[in-house]
Formats: structure tokens, C-alpha cells, sequence
């Protein structure tokens, strides 16, 4: 390597093309890499689920626009393919949709950026985690074009239906190739966050003074680190008794020989599956307990209470998987065990919202674009974790499991939580990002749609699921107890599609944005952390030289001493203060300026 | 309607029909010696939970309702707390430096947490060990119970066998009653079921009794149910089992004792007569599991 002119840690700036854009070793230029791939699959996912609502509202009908992708069935979905639908829509969106989102973009963009390093640690190791994520990606595309259709198991590819005996396809195997040559790129990823967070923070940067943006992204890699590996050795049997005859999955009637253990795979889905709800949701929690004192002008509400609420919640994670089996025939014993684990958990998640709630009260509180989606995720995430509670919960779960129920909780917390999660950050990153400013009106008009579609739809999921319809179902109208939900499911329906087409407000916003938005100051949002403060919009190849000392938490918003002296209300995690005020500044600050 | 059909001594399975239909269909019945056969099960109305028609549901659906009520307060107040922080502390207003880390503020947090944790994840907790122990796993009671039927049932794609003792009382002999899609259960007495699978994994779901049980491959399950109202109702398949798994349907007919009696009488013989030794994949049946 030809570096020599430059300070330890740093690399030289790539001239050419293809080292500036495409096999970048930069975390600024790999965070877009994997913004632009996420969003195109948010894309694809999105348009499965608008297949998925029109089964549902017009079983059996000529299916509007994506009918044309039908051509084979005239149009219509037929049983085979809306199983498919179902199957990719789910592991789309949570592999290749808000992975990338949220933790491939934000993860890349704002870890060193956020804790005053000048790229992640193993530079060359995250554009081997892209690129290896792309050959997820090929595979996943190409699973759609071989015969007998892409997978058809659900995501959560239970055994023994996702074995040779229920999916006998080339394209279930492709897609369990894919989940785990993508869990690979995810920890590929994850190391490197887990360690950039350990041994990059600028000198003065503590944990307790760390952004909550990068403790919760710094949890989710921990999570990662610990947890995909499971789903990898889950997939990795599961290709074995698919492609080599073992029976790990297969047992009963079924089996040839002995035969497996079907819940055996359940127990390894889950053991990840759990945590990979946490995995997804963390970093839009870190970010938006960021964007609300930002906009509230005020410090976070409790730091450290949010710091170790998220950290509970990530050791909690594992503990609490077996929710999920609760009929699966568990013992008693531990069935209930995971009740009690699941009902805990309830308790840092309660804190962490409660901080939220707090934040805002008594604040100056900008209605700007990324508050208003931050705000949208507090509501969608309290809906979704109170509707979670008759799930973790036995008694209620016998009925409730399996149902629409599960699928609108999930997707207030999971998907609506999540995608505004993301759609906040977007909005508050785009300047730096690109140096550009979004458009604001397209911006607030994409909020407000978004928000209240996406509640209707998954409030109309919950309707259904609490009169008992199965998930999954084709035709629900079969069963005769479920005839007089038409009307519902078609109305949910509908705010589905008015949700999907409202998404080209941001289709139109962003690229009309990033061709020719007003350029972007500094720090137009006036906010103290590292890269508004220090880094121009873009910021510079290697974000920061020389490397920042940090005096403060990334929230010290109207401090009255400060806003005297300063002019503002805000003060920059780096900044140095003339020595008489610096101690009234930090004087109350306990959990925030100093620590 | 009822009276007539009282007359002509069935009033099993007749209850959604018309007076006429009605008629013909117990026609029909006495000719075919199957009188519940024609009875297609009731929509439900609105879109709240379905009929609850066992004799425990009805524990499920106040834990359900308690936790509703619990829910909405929480829901107005998040609501009201974050468009009065919108409205009231907008731009004009002067943000209050506080970093919430005070003692005080740490044990307000605290205490709201824990007042929400103990109130409605307790409530939750209680009542469901208690549900659980006293009701819905209590097999010990089911067991003990002398009226007791006892069910296996096969599942598998797309379709739910399930097999009664016969006279013998005992499970996978020659005179099971064997029955495809279509479950009779008495009223008023426990049904205790246990279930497998064949294929993929099922899940066993009666919505109007609240209750489900996977079916797994390779693994007896059960589970136990007992209706306090004749009628029929549909046997669901909760977990996505393939293609057809939105077919997979069956039926539940919950008979008055005396009715049930009747019918196992009326097809035991028939069981019997088509009993074939050498059909292995038919005697899919277990000796019934006592220990668990």
C-alpha cells in the first residue's frame, strides 16, 4: 500500500471511478451503496405487499399494473404464487429493505462520522460486506426466474415445509442461499461497528457521551455479531437436508430414516428471529431518541436511563424468544418462563418511551420533517407495543397466535416503526449525506400520508386478526366464519394502496433533491453533534483532521449560562468554552456534559 | 321450526336453514342416517371476536377486554401528552433545561414504569397462570374426568383426519371410527385431543373456542376444548402449511350427548367393515399418551 505522506489511520483519497464509487473502501460512499440498493427494495417489497392487499380485497381478480408480471396465470394470483408473494415480501423487506436502510446506510454513514473517526475500522472489510451483500442480492433475483417459483415457506422458512417435502424448488434453496450469504455480509458489517465504536471515539468521547443514534446502532451489531450466526447455521442444515438428504428438520411420516426434529429449526429461527426484531428496531429507536431533543431543543429526557434501557432490552432479547413457540407443544414450564421474560421486558421498553414522552414536554418543539417522522414512530411503536402484550401472553396468545393480530403487531413495531425510523433519518441525513436540502413540504405531505396509512393498514390488520383470521390465508373468505370481513380487509386495502402510491411524494422529493436541491449549509438543522459541527455538507474524505477532542453529550440545548454567552441554544459536542463558563456548563449536567 | 324438527327427532344441524330447507334436509337426514352432514356452519356478525361457544373462552376474551380498556387509557394518554407537548411547548415557547437525571426525576420515571408493569403485565400474568393451570393446559382434570371423549387427529395437506377409540376404547385397532374433515364432538363434556402431522407442521385452531395447537411431525400435541352450545363451527389451519393451506377446513359439529351416542353407534359398524389390514398409511394412529 502507497501510503506516506498521511497521519496514522488515514489512507489516501481514491482518484479513480471505480475505487471513488463502486468498490469504495470509504463509509460515506458505501452507506449510499447500500441506501440506493435498500431503497429499490423497499421498492420490490412494497409492491409484493400491494399484491398481497389486492388477493385479499379481490381474491381470484385480474391483479391492476402487476398483473402484467402474471402473464403466465393471466394476470391472476394463483395459490402457488401468492405464496411466494408472502414469502418474499417478509424476507425482502427485513433482509434486503431495512437491513440495508437502517443498519447498512446509517450504520455506515453515521458511526464515524458521530464518534469523531476518520472511516470505519476495517475500511476494506465493509466493502467486502457490501459486496458480498450484493451476491445476496443476484441470488435473491434470481430465485425468481427458476422453475417452480421463488421460496414459498413464509419468511420464517419453517421446517419441514421449507425442506424438499413442502418447497421441492430450485428457488427456496437459492433463497436460503441467499439468507445466509447475507447473514454473512451482516456480520461482516457488524464486527466492524462493534469494534469502530470500541476504538474509534475521538478522544473525550464517552459512551455516556455518545450520540443514542450510535448506541443503539452499536447494539444492533452487537446483536448481529452474536445472533446471525444462528439463523446461518439454521439455513446452512437446512440446505444440507435439502440438497444432500440429512434429516436435521424432517420427521413423522415424512422421514425415511428415524428423522429429525422440526422444532429443533424453530428453536434456531427464533433464537436469531428475536433478537432480529430488536436487531431492526434499535437503530430507528437510537435515531429517534436523538431527532426529538434535537427538535425539542432540549436535552434527552434521562440519557442513561435510555442507554440502559436499550442495553436490557438487548440482553433481554434472546431470553425472551420462546414467545414465539408458545403452541408449539412447549412444556409448560418454560412456556411460562418465557411469558415472564417476555412481560419484563416491558419494563425498559416503558422507560425508553416514557424518555421520549418526557423529552417533549416543556421543550420548543420544531415540527420540522424528521421530528414529525420521529414523532410518527413514537406513535406507531406505542400502538404496536401495546397490541404485543396479548401475545406475550399465553392465555391470549391461544387465540391471538397466528392471526392477523400477529402480523399488525409486528408491523406497527417491525415494518411502521422501522420505515418511519428510516424515512427520519433520511430526512435528517440528506444534507450531509449528499449536500443538498430536501424539499420540506413534499417532505412534511410524505409524513403525513405515510403516517396515517400505515396506521390504518396495520390498525385494519389487528381488526381482522382479533376476529380470528389466519395469516397467510389466500382466500380467507373460505372459512365461513371470516365471510363478513370482506368489507374490512377491502378498506384496509385501500389505505394500503393510497399508502403506496403517496410513497412517490419521497420518489420525487429525493431525486429531485439529489439532482438539484438548494445546497445545504453546515448545519442547518443547528445542532451540536460532531458531523453537523465540524464537517462540511458533504464532509471531506476523511471527515476529520485533525481528530476532535469531545468536551460534552450530544444534546446540550439550552443551557440558560450558555445561551447568554453563546448567542445560541445550542453548543457543539466539541466545542471549547472560554474557561469561566465551561463549569457552569457543565455543572448540571450529570448525565449529559459531563460524565 | 325448531318444534317440527324436534318431531322428526333431530334438531342437530338444521339450525341455519330455513324452515323449508330445513325440512328437506332432515328428510335427507333420516334417509342418509348422517344427519348433520348437510349443516353448514353460521357467518359471524360485525367484526369483534366470533361466538365464543366453550365453556372457557370466555376467560380469554375478558383478559382480551380488561387489557383493551388498560390499552386505551394508556393510548389517550400517550395521545394527549404528545399533541399538548406539540401545541403547547411549540417554537415560541422556551425549552426547560433538564437533563431528567435527577433523583427525582429518575424515580418518577421509576414509578410510572412500574405502576404500568405491575397494573396491566400483571393483570395479564395472574390471570393467565391461573387460566392456564385451573383451564386450557389443565390436562390432569380432562384425564381424570369419566365423561371424557378422546380424540387423535392426523393432520396433514390439505386435510384433517381424526380418529375415535370405537367400543373398545382402544386407539389404532380395527374398529376406529375414522373421520375426514368433519369432527363430532358431544356437548358439555371435555374433548381431549391429541394431534400430529404427517407432512409440514399445522396448527389445530377452533376461533369460537379460542384455542389452538400445532400439529408437528414427529411430536403428539394436545390440547382440550368442550362446547357449552350445539352447532357448527369451523376447524381452522393457523399455520402456513403449503398451496392449499387456506382449504385446509374442517368441520365441528357439537352434538347433544344423545345425538352423539347415536351417530358413533350408526358408524361403528361401517368402521369396521372398512377396516383394512393391509392399508398401512391408514392406521396412522397412536396407543393413546397418558404421560406427558
Amino acid at each position: 500500500m502507497e501510503h506516506v505522506a498521511h497521519p496514522p489511520g488515514v489512507h489516501p483519497g481514491p482518484t479513480t471511478f471505480i475505487r471513488k464509487f463502486i468498490f469504495s473502501t470509504d463509509h460515506k460512499v458505501i452507506a449510499k451503496q447500500f441506501l440506493f440498493a435498500g431503497l429499490v427494495f423497499l421498492a420490490v417489497g412494497g409492491a409484493l405487499a400491494m399484491m398481497i392487499r389486492w388477493q385479499w380485497a379481490y381474491p381470484g381478480t385480474r391483479v391492476p399494473v402487476f398483473g402484467m408480471l402474471l402473464h403466465r396465470s393471466g394476470g391472476i394470483i394463483t395459490p402457488a404464487t401468492y405464496q411466494s408473494i408472502f414469502t418474499m415480501h417478509g424476507l425482502i423487506m427485513i433482509f434486503f429493505a431495512i437491513t440495508p436502510i437502517l443498519i447498512g446506510a446509517f450504520g455506515n454513514f453515521t458511526i464515524p462520522l458521530m464518534i469523531g473517526a476518520q472511516d470505519m475500522a476495517f475500511p476494506r472489510l465493509n466493502m467486502l460486506s457490501f459486496w458480498t451483500f450484493v451476491v445476496s442480492l443476484i441470488l435473491i433475483v434470481t430465485s425468481f426466474f427458476v422453475q417452480l417459483g421463488t421460496a414459498a415457506a413464509g419468511w420464517t422458512t419453517y421446517a419441514p415445509l421449507s425442506t424438499t417435502i413442502g418447497t421441492p424448488g430450485p428457488g427456496q434453496t437459492l433463497v436460503v442461499a441467499a439468507i445466509f450469504v447475507t447473514g454473512a455480509a451482516t456480520i461482516m458489517g457488524a464486527i466492524n461497528y462493534v469494534t469502530t465504536v470500541i476504538r474509534l471515539r475521538a478522544p473525550g468521547m464517552t459512551y455516556m457521551r455518545m450520540p443514542l443514534t450510535v448506541w443503539g446502532l452499536w447494539l444492533t451489531a452487537i446483536l448481529n455479531v452474536l445472533f446471525v450466526p444462528v439463523l446461518g447455521a439454521a439455513a446452512l442444515l437446512l440446505t444440507l437436508d435439502r440438497a444432500f438428504g440429512t434429516q436435521f428438520f424432517i420427521a413423522g411420516a415424512a422421514a425415511i430414516n428415524g428423522g429429525g426434529d422440526p422444532i429443533l429449526f424453530q428453536h434456531l429461527f427464533w433464537i436469531f428471529g428475536h433478537p432480529e426484531v430488536y436487531i431492526l428496531i434499535l437503530p430507528a429507536w437510537g435515531i429517534i431518541s436523538d431527532v426529538i431533543p434535537f427538535f425539542a431543543r432540549k436535552p434527552a429526557y434521562w440519557y442513561k436511563g435510555s442507554v440502559f434501557a436499550m442495553v436490557s432490552i438487548t440482553i433481554l432479547s434472546a431470553a425472551v424468544y420462546g414467545h414465539h413457540m408458545f403452541v408449539t407443544g412447549m412444556n409448560p414450564l418454560l412456556g411460562k418462563g418465557f411469558m415472564t421474560l417476555t412481560l419484563i421486558i416491558s419494563v425498559p421498553a416503558e422507560i425508553l418511551f416514557l424518555n421520549w414522552l418526557h423529552t417533549l414536554w416543556k421543550g420548543s418543539n420544531r415540527l420540522t420533517s424528521p421530528m414529525l417522522f420521529a414523532l410518527g414512530t413514537v406513535f406507531v411503536f406505542g400502538l404496536g407495543g401495546l397490541t404485543g402484550l396479548y401475545l406475550g401472553t399465553i392465555a391470549t396468545d391461544l387465540y391471538l397466535h397466528d392471526t392477523m393480530w400477529v402480523v399488525g403487531h409486528f408491523h406497527l413495531t417491525m415494518a411502521a416503526a422501522a420505515f418511519l425510523g428510516s424515512f427520519c433519518g433520511i430526512y435528517f441525513w440528506f444534507p450531509k449525506m449528499f449536500g443538498r436540502q430536501m424539499h420540506e413540504g413534499l417532505a412534511k405531505a410524505h409524513f403525513w400520508t405515510s403516517a396515517v396509512f400505515i396506521t390504518l393498514v396495520f390498525c385494519g390488520q389487528l381488526l381482522a386478526g382479533f376476529a380470528g383470521q389466519q395469516r397467510r390465508l389466500y382466500d380467507p373468505y373460505q372459512y365461513t366464519f371470516l365471510t363478513n370481513l370482506l368489507s374490512l380487509n377491502q378498506w384496509t386495502s385501500y389505505f394500503a394502496f393510497a399508502l403506496g402510491v403517496s410513497q412517490f411524494l419521497f420518489v420525487i422529493n429525493f431525486i429531485r433533491s439529489l439532482v438539484a436541491g438548494e445546497k445545504a449549509e453546515q448545519n442547518p438543522w443547528q445542532i451540536g453533534t460532531l458531523e453537523w459541527t465540524l464537517c462540511p455538507s458533504p464532509p471531506a474524505h476523511y471527515n476529520y483532521a485533525p481528530i476532535p477532542t469531545v468536551y460534552r453529550g450530544p444534546h446540550e440545548f439550552n443551557n440558560p449560562e450558555l445561551n447568554k454567552v453563546l448567542g445560541r441554544d445550542w453548543v457543539g459536542q466539541a466545542e471549547e468554552l472560554p474557561p469561566v463558563v465551561a463549569p457552569a456548563g457543565a455543572k448540571p449536567a450529570a448525565g449529559g456534559a459531563k460524565s | 321450526m325448531k318444534g317440527s324438527l324436534k318431531f322428526i327427532g333431530s334438531t342437530v344441524g338444521l339450525r341455519a336453514c330455513g324452515p323449508r330447507q330445513g325440512l328437506k334436509l332432515a328428510v335427507l337426514a333420516i334417509m342418509a342416517h348422517a344427519p348433520s352432514t348437510f349443516a353448514a356452519v353460521k357467518p359471524e356478525v360485525g367484526f369483534g371476536l366470533p361466538r365464543d361457544v366453550s365453556q372457557n373462552g370466555h376467560l380469554i376474551d375478558w383478559l382480551m377486554n380488561i387489557t383493551h380498556v388498560f390499552n386505551i387509557i394508556l393510548f389517550v394518554i400517550m395521545c394527549a401528552w404528545m399533541a399538548i407537548a406539540i401545541f403547547k411547548y411549540n417554537q415560541n415557547h422556551l425549552a426547560h433545561y433538564d437533563h431528567g437525571s435527577s433523583k427525582h426525576s429518575v424515580t418518577v420515571a421509576l414509578a410510572i414504569s412500574a405502576v404500568i408493569f405491575f397494573v396491566v403485565d400483571g393483570n395479564l400474568f395472574v390471570n393467565t397462570i391461573s387460566d392456564l393451570d385451573k383451564e386450557f393446559w389443565n390436562f390432569d382434570k380432562v384425564a381424570a374426568d369419566p365423561r371424557t371423549v378422546r380424540l387423535e387427529i392426523n393432520a396433514h395437506q390439505w386435510a384433517w383426519d381424526a380418529r375415535y377409540a370405537g367400543p373398545d376404547g382402544k386407539f389404532n385397532t380395527e374398529d376406529d371410527v375414522v373421520t375426514w374433515n368433519d369432527i363430532k364432538v358431544p356437548l358439555g363434556t371435555p374433548i381431549y385431543v391429541q394431534l400430529t402431522s404427517t407432512d409440514v407442521i399445522h396448527s389445530f385452531y377452533l376461533p369460537n373456542f379460542r384455542v389452538k395447537m400445532d400439529a408437528v411431525p414427529g411430536q403428539i400435541n394436545r390440547m382440550w376444548f368442550q362446547a357449552k352450545e350445539p352447532g357448527e363451527f369451523d376447524i381452522g389451519c393457523a399455520q402456513h402449511c403449503g398451496t392449499h393451506h387456506y382449504k385446509m377446513k374442517a368441520q365441528l359439529t357439537v352434538l347433544p350427548a344423545d345425538e352423539y351416542k347415536r351417530w358413533l353407534e350408526l358408524v361403528s359398524p361401517t368402521a369396521k367393515r372398512a377396516y383394512d389390514p393391509d392399508d398401512k398409511a391408514a392406521h396412522w394412529g397412536w396407543d393413546w399418551k397418558e404421560v406427558y
